[in-house]
């Protein structure tokens, strides 16, 4: 088990410092970066909501927009590289599993949007502290009640984030498993992070009565493949406290988070334990 | 004791196209490839020797037939643990530097962390790359790919190696450099598998040979015993005059043997080149 983990590890630096060695990081990184600090030029575009929560919603809309693109891409070139160049046929002829091949590949790629949603997270709470400072001398001038935000919430909102973009990776890994080319996991990756975010529809319509068992089946085997990505959506509660949040409620999505996590790494795992390398 | 590697009747298909018509690379093939010996699988492009090594190492399954390394069934941990294998071309992260990649396949291969630091020197050491083993894998030469390949393959000290074209692409210097490491492995009762077109090389350096064509086992055996034609001899015979031929061919005939051919000795253009470059390396 030790020999294992260790092999696991090994494998997930070297994917890590691959990853963190590519353009394509580099460009995501200062672009999302850009759009969190452009976040408060354009805080005058607030469409009637607070300033805060503008900022708030454009930053982690830019965070999980471009960590999806991120976390999609970067993963299928990883496990294709690998395949590709022809390295997975050095590693997977030592003592190494395909279980430890694929955890080792998602483990690096997930400390790499580790770092991704660190530096954006670390950035989001400095434009939003600094935007409550002003805000908070404002209102006390006006004797108003000033809109703050919580640097707790933030950290847990970014871990959610985290665990979203892992869902992320493990369903692309999943993929590419079973894909024969780099594009073909992308377009597959891409359209299962669409439908992640759109799984609410099934889920609304699965509790609506309906005469079709076949339809109600459907409904119900989409709702379980599917992870639903909104639900790691907690900004307003968390960030900004403009809701309240269930007793329970982020606890029970970081561990649906978690199943479906390694239910999909699971299932790469045997897809890819019958792949001819 | 078992044989290194011990194959049975091994077939492989593979499926081509969505009707899933059958390609046969490997037919009904049955080896034994003794311990302590370089043997060389020979073959034209598309033979099977490749397929055959893959499923040996467990990277592609057999549709029938039974593998087993040193004993234990391939495609095991086990089996693989006590294995090294350089694939053909080998290709490998261009950020690691050569010391770091064989540290990290010494991770891999379950060196202990007590003895990964001593593993990899030796390692370098045997491929000669330990003065280049500082710089990135992305600044070498093909032959020095192929160096570091080889130590990747042996940082643990396996009981068997399986060499895919080691020498392919490789300048005669770097050629007979892992013919050199070929040697020294065989020196400390290693079992190497060489897949190779330079079949002056394999002809060099291997015991035993198996030579496949189209999938099928055509021929295998001790290199001295499928090489030597023992009715024919020859003779090299220094200041030889035409008189001292014509007595020579007279007292031959006189035996009833008769005399086929008379040239003159070639060394081979690879000696040749050698002997010219010799001391040059690749770096």
């Amino acid at each position: 088990m030790q020999a294992s983990l260790r092999r696991t590890l090994w494998i997930s630096r070297v994917t890590f410092l691959e990853a963190v060695r590519q353009r394509f990081f580099a460009f995501l990184l200062v672009l999302s970066a850009a759009m969190v600090l452009s976040s408060v030029s354009f805080r005058v575009f607030d469409f009637g909501h607070g300033e805060l929560k503008f900022i708030a919603d454009f930053g982690f809309g830019g965070m999980f927009f471009f960590g999806s693109v991120l976390a999609v891409v970067m993963t299928a070139q990883l496990f294709f590289s690998e395949i590709d160049n022809r390295t997975a046929l050095t590693l997977l002829a030592k003592p190494v599993s395909r279980a430890e091949f694929l955890l080792g590949k998602f483990f690096g790629a997930w400390a790499v949007l580790g770092v991704f949603v660190a530096v954006l997270a670390s950035l989001q709470g400095t434009v939003l502290w600094a935007r409550e400072q002003e805000l908070v001398a404002q209102a006390e001038q006006a004797g108003r009640i000033p809109t703050t935000f919580s640097f707790g919430g933030l950290v847990q909102l970014a871990l959610l984030q985290w665990l979203r973009l892992g869902v992320v990776i493990s369903i692309v890994l999943a993929i590419s498993a079973l894909a024969r080319t780099f594009l073909f996991a992308v377009v597959v990756g891409s359209l299962a992070v669409v439908a992640g975010q759109l799984q609410w529809i099934a889920q609304d319509a699965l509790l609506r009565p309906t005469d079709s068992p076949v339809y109600a089946a459907f409904l119900w085997v989409s709702t379980r493949i599917i992870p639903n990505l909104q639900q790691f959506n907690l900004a307003d509660a968390l960030v900004l406290g403009a809701s309240a949040v269930e007793d329970g409620a982020v606890f029970a999505v970081f561990l649906s988070g978690l199943a479906y996590l390694a239910a999909y790494l699971t299932v790469g795992a045997l897809i890819f334990r019958r792949r001819e390398i | 004791m078992s044989s290194a590697i011990s194959v049975r009747h091994l077939t492989k298909d593979f499926r081509i196209g969505l009707r899933g018509l059958k390609l046969r690379a490997v037919d009904d093939l049955s080896l034994e490839i003794p311990r302590g010996q370089v043997y060389g699988l020979l073959g034209p492009n598309g033979c099977g020797k490749s397929t055959t090594l893959k499923i040996v190492l467990g990277l592609v399954t057999a549709t029938a037939g039974e593998i087993s390394i040193l004993g234990q069934p391939s495609a095991t941990s086990a089996a693989r643990r006590r294995t090294g294998f350089l694939p053909e071309a080998p290709y490998f992260h261009k950020f690691l530097t050569g010391r770091e990649l064989v540290r990290y396949c010494a991770q891999l291969s379950g060196v202990a962390d007590a003895d990964v630091d001593a593993a990899v020197e030796d390692a370098l050491g045997l491929a000669a790359m330990t003065e280049a083993a500082a710089r990135p894998i992305g600044t070498y030469s093909k032959g020095m790919l192929q160096r570091i390949g080889f130590a990747q393959a042996v940082v643990h000290d396996p009981e068997l190696v399986i060499l895919d074209e080691p020498t392919a692409g490789v300048d005669p210097v770097g050629s007979a450099a892992i013919g050199n490491m070929i040697q020294a492995m065989r020196a400390k009762g290693k079992t190497i598998v060489l897949c190779s077109h330079l079949l002056g090389q394999v002809e060099q350096v291997c015991d035993r040979v198996a030579i496949m064509d189209r999938g099928k086992l055509v021929l295998e055996g001790a290199v001295e015993d499928v090489l030597a034609r023992r009715d024919r001899h020859v003779l090299t015979v220094e200041a030889m005059t035409p008189a001292a031929r014509a007595a020579a061919e007279a007292a031959l005939a006189a035996h009833g043997a008769t005399v086929t051919s008379v040239t003159h000795p070639r060394r081979s253009l690879e000696d040749l080149f050698r002997e010219l470059v010799t001391g040059s390396r690749d770096a």
